[in-house]
C-alpha cells in the first residue's frame, strides 16, 4: 500500500499546446478509505458500472494507482476537485 | 430495518441510539481541533507543478472548504434525526470519511493492514475510527441500492 509520492517527474510543457493536450486523473491508494466507498465514489462521479468501478478500485489497491478519467485540463481538474471533495487522493498527469 | 439507516421512499434517516448519536456529535469538533492531520486533506491535483497548482488554486479558491462546510451542516441535520434525500446522506458520509482520514493521521496510520495489526480496543480514537468505518460502509450499502 502506498500514498502519492512526493515527486512525480513530468515532461516540460509548451503552454501554447496546453489546451490541446489530454490529461489523466489518477487516484492513489490510501490506507483509510474503504474499498466499498471508493467503488461507490467512482460509480457516482463517473457513472461507471459496479464491475468497472470495482476493477479500478482493485487496481488502486494492488498497484497503488489507477487512471479513472481523462480529458481536457478543465474537465480533469473538475473531476479531481470532485474526488477531493469525497476524500480521495487524486492528481493529474498529462498523456 | 436493523442497520443504522432507515429508508422510506427516497428519504433516509439515521437510525441509531442516543449514545451513538452523542459520539457523532463530537465529530465536527474533531475536524476543527484535529485540523488537517499531516496534510491528508490538503489535496492538490498538481503536486509537482507549482505554477499549475497556483492557477488551480485561483480557479477553485475556497470552493472545497465551502463544500465541506455545507456537508457539515447536512451532517448536523442528519444527527438531529431529520430525514433527507440520498444527497444529504452522501454529505453525512463525506464528513464521516473526513473524520476517518483525520483520525488515521493522528494515529499515524500509513499502510494497509492496520485493522488486523492493531487492537481496536486499545485506543478510543482507534475504536472510533473502526466504528466510523462501519457507519460509512452501511451508508455506502444504503446509497448503492439507490444508484
Amino acid at each position: 500500500m502506498t500514498i502519492a509520492p512526493d515527486r512525480v517527474d513530468q515532461p516540460d510543457v509548451d503552454e501554447d499546446h496546453e489546451i490541446a493536450r489530454s490529461w489523466q486523473v489518477v487516484v492513489w491508494n490510501d490506507p483509510v478509505n474503504l474499498m466499498s466507498y471508493v467503488v461507490w465514489v467512482l460509480r457516482k462521479l463517473f457513472g461507471h458500472s459496479k464491475e468497472k468501478a470495482t476493477r479500478l478500485m482493485l487496481q488502486v489497491h494492488h498497484e497503488g494507482r489507477a487512471i479513472v478519467s481523462s480529458g481536457p485540463l478543465e474537465k480533469a481538474e473538475l473531476d479531481c476537485h470532485r474526488l477531493h471533495h469525497h476524500g480521495l487522493w487524486a492528481t493529474l498527469e498529462q498523456t | 430495518m436493523s442497520g443504522p439507516f432507515a429508508v422510506s421512499g427516497d428519504q433516509i434517516t439515521l437510525a441509531i441510539g442516543d449514545d451513538e448519536r452523542g459520539v457523532l456529535r463530537n465529530v465536527p469538533a474533531l475536524l476543527e481541533i484535529g485540523g488537517d492531520a499531516e496534510g491528508r486533506l490538503a489535496f492538490t491535483p498538481h503536486p509537482n507543478d507549482e505554477d499549475a497548482a497556483a492557477k488551480y488554486r485561483d480557479l477553485i479558491g475556497d470552493d472545497l472548504a465551502q463544500m465541506r462546510r455545507v456537508d457539515r451542516v447536512a451532517f448536523e441535520k442528519v444527527l438531529d434525526g431529520e430525514s433527507g434525500p440520498p444527497e444529504t446522506i452522501e454529505a453525512f458520509m463525506r464528513v464521516i470519511g473526513e473524520a476517518r482520514i483525520i483520525l488515521a493521521g493522528r494515529l499515524g496510520i500509513e499502510d494497509d493492514g492496520w485493522e488486523s495489526e492493531m487492537d481496536m480496543r486499545s485506543d478510543p480514537e482507534l475504536a472510533l475510527l473502526g466504528w466510523l468505518g462501519y457507519l460509512q460502509d452501511a451508508a455506502v450499502e444504503t446509497l448503492s441500492e439507490l444508484l
